[in-house]
């Protein structure tokens, strides 16, 4: 087990470090050049020398590879550096923005589990009936809709049309449900989809027609047997979800003017504030993967056969 | 001798073209007898099986007749009254041990959970009862293997799980399918040594093969099964010295001629 997890841990480094590289290739590729989008935020009509001034002041004279290992020393040492639009440390601006995505990635991770669970029981329960059919549908169209068409759809309906939610609405509990709901949907449809089908092949094994033959009444069935074994690939897909969620939540974030990660990345992209796109990438890159390797310890708890094919504890 | 199962006119219609499967079979078991079922693969002997157990699905199969145990109709039960049943006064040994556990569940817990859906006892003490009954099986290191996960114990070791979960709340049936199929020549007679002595304490047993010499091992009577008829049924001393149709001595051919080809 230990073994296993260093294997993965690893792993992940190696994911991180490729993340970070491309961050940085990818920002250098960009036309627009950092120094002097910063020269012209903080100067009037900067003149030439000073743009090269702050250039070679804040290190983008350097070559792409050069910049990133002094990045990465710095990194290690905990400092990822100023932002070039808000001049606050990185770090402390982050911190400030992750706590309200996270908080509606939390509120959408349960909406997920409450619809997903009882949805998908009932659909492979009544498989070909009526609400199996009408829950195929729901979550194709669930599946297909984009984000923020969905989000802006909410806003339309219940704050508008029929206003039981304020458009702009940060700070209290009831200001989390319509974008929390938002990114949940697609998700939570796909996943029921998933569910559906893995209950289903579960459904027709060799175990549950035993456990059948020994009596054992049908709810026992479906609650300790069929759902435990459709557990696993369950577990690696919420945990990516929630990943994907806190990667995505951009678009959410400013169809709900929400102060959140998503939209801190965004502004910082638009200002070519390199230091803040460079440390959010990197945050929601550790979330990915510390989630990714979550799912697997998880998996293996309480998959006994993993544990066997890895090695054991 | 007295009959604990009674099987009439026992026909199993697939519902989506109305083709019959199983045509009109009557037969019945006795306290204390093992009656051995052959024919050839497709014949309909699982579908018989699992229609006396009532696991086949109703969405999909018509099932025509009647299945008197004890003198009540199994197949006029609902849900709850067969769940009462199945596991306690009829219990079922599968073909294939290795998938016929819950893969994530501990031995121990699927014994328990067996027991305590038939009686009233605590968690605590079915557990004992299951370890109590296991070591009735000549099984070593009862505790551990209640403490295994299904995937770490060899077939011939599930089977007699199996058959120890079978016997653990002393049935009047046990239907065995194919259930020596799936192991080795030297686990298979100690399996049906074990038929043997299940017989001497009065349970009446169903032994499914297509293996004559399964079959003459153990078996008091034979139904011989083709195209989901009943061909031919008498003792098994009347098939094997003096069988009557054409297609039964075929099968006792072919089973003869197979036992040549391992000695050859
Ligand atoms: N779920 C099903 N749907 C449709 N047809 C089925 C189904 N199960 C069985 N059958 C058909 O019913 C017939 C009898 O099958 P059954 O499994 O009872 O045979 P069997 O005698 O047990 O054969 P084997 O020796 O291979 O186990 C077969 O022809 C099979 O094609
Ligand atoms: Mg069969």
């Amino acid at each position: 087990m230990t073994r296993y997890i260093r294997n993965k841990f690893i792993g992940l480094i190696i994911v991180l470090i490729g993340v970070t590289i491309l961050s940085f290739i990818f920002s250098n590729i960009s036309s627009v050049d950092p120094a002097e989008a910063f020269a012209r935020r903080t100067i009037l009509n900067p003149t030439t020398e000073q743009v090269e001034n702050l250039r070679e002041e804040m290190g983008f004279n350097l070559p792409v590879h050069i910049q990133y290992l002094n990045w990465l020393r710095n990194c290690i040492k905990g400092d990822l550096g100023i932002s070039l639009l808000t001049k606050n440390p990185v770090i402390y601006d982050i911190s400030k923005k992750l706590p309200a995505t996270l908080s509606i990635v939390s509120l959408a991770f349960l909406w997920i589990i409450a619809i997903t669970l009882p949805v998908s029981i009932l659909s492979a329960l009544s498989k070909d009936n009526f609400f199996d059919h009408i829950m195929r549908m729901i979550t194709i169209i669930g599946i297909s809709i984009p984000n923020f068409w969905l989000g802006f759809l909410m806003l339309v309906v219940f704050a508008i049309a029929i206003p039981i939610f304020d458009v702009v609405a940060y700070g209290d509990f009831k200001g989390l449900i319509l974008p929390s709901l938002t990114l949940a949907i697609p998700i939570a449809s796909s996943s029921i989809r998933l569910l559906r089908a893995t209950i289903l092949s579960n459904m027709n094994k060799d175990f549950v027609i035993y456990a059948r033959a020994r009596g054992i009444s049908r709810n026992n069935i479906i609650c300790k047997h069929i759902l435990k074994n459709s557990m696993p690939p369950m577990v690696t897909v919420f945990c990516q979800n929630i990943g994907y969620m806190i990667a995505g939540s951009a678009i959410v974030e400013n169809v709900f003017s929400w102060p959140g990660i998503g939209r801190h990345l965004v502004d910082a992209i638009i200002a070519r504030d390199l230091p803040t796109i460079n440390a959010c990438v990197l945050v929601i890159a550790i979330i990915f993967v510390l989630l990714n390797l979550f799912a697997d310890v998880l998996n293996c708890a309480i998959n006994p056969k993993i544990l066997q094919e890895t090695g054991g504890f | 001798m007295k009959d604990i199962l009674t099987i009439n006119n026992l026909s199993i219609l697939l519902r989506k073209n109305q083709s019959q499967i199983v045509k009109n079979i009557s037969f019945n078991l006795e306290a204390g007898k093992i009656l051995g079922i052959i024919g050839e693969s497709g014949s309909g002997k699982t579908l018989t099986c699992k229609a006396i157990m009532r696991l086949l699905n109703e969405k999909k199969f018509t099932i025509k007749g009647s299945i008197r145990f004890k003198g009540d109709d199994l197949l006029k039960m609902k849900e709850g009254q067969i769940n009462n049943i199945l596991g306690k006064d009829i219990s079922m040994i599968m073909q294939n041990p290795m998938t016929a556990f819950d893969p994530m569940m501990k031995i121990g817990t699927q014994i328990v959970e067996t027991i305590r859906a038939h009686t009233r006892l605590s968690k605590k003490e079915a557990y004992f009862m299951g370890m109590k009954e296991l070591k009735k099986m000549n099984l070593k290191g009862v505790s551990e293997i209640m403490n295994s996960y299904p995937h770490t114990l060899s077939g011939g070791m599930l089977q007699r799980i199996m058959i120890s979960i079978a016997l653990m709340l002393r049935p009047s049936v046990i239907i065995a399918d194919e259930a020596t199929t799936a192991l080795d020549v030297k686990t298979q007679s100690i399996i049906l040594d074990e038929f043997n002595k299940i017989r001497e304490s009065g349970i009446g047993l169903i032994v499914v093969s297509h293996d004559f010499g399964v079959i003459a091992k153990v078996a008091d009577n034979v139904i011989v099964m083709k195209d989901g008829s009943i061909i031919e049924s008498s003792s098994v001393y009347e098939i094997f010295e003096n069988p009557q149709k054409k297609y039964t001595k075929e099968l006792l051919n072919s089973r003869l001629l197979i036992r040549e080809m391992r000695h050859a």
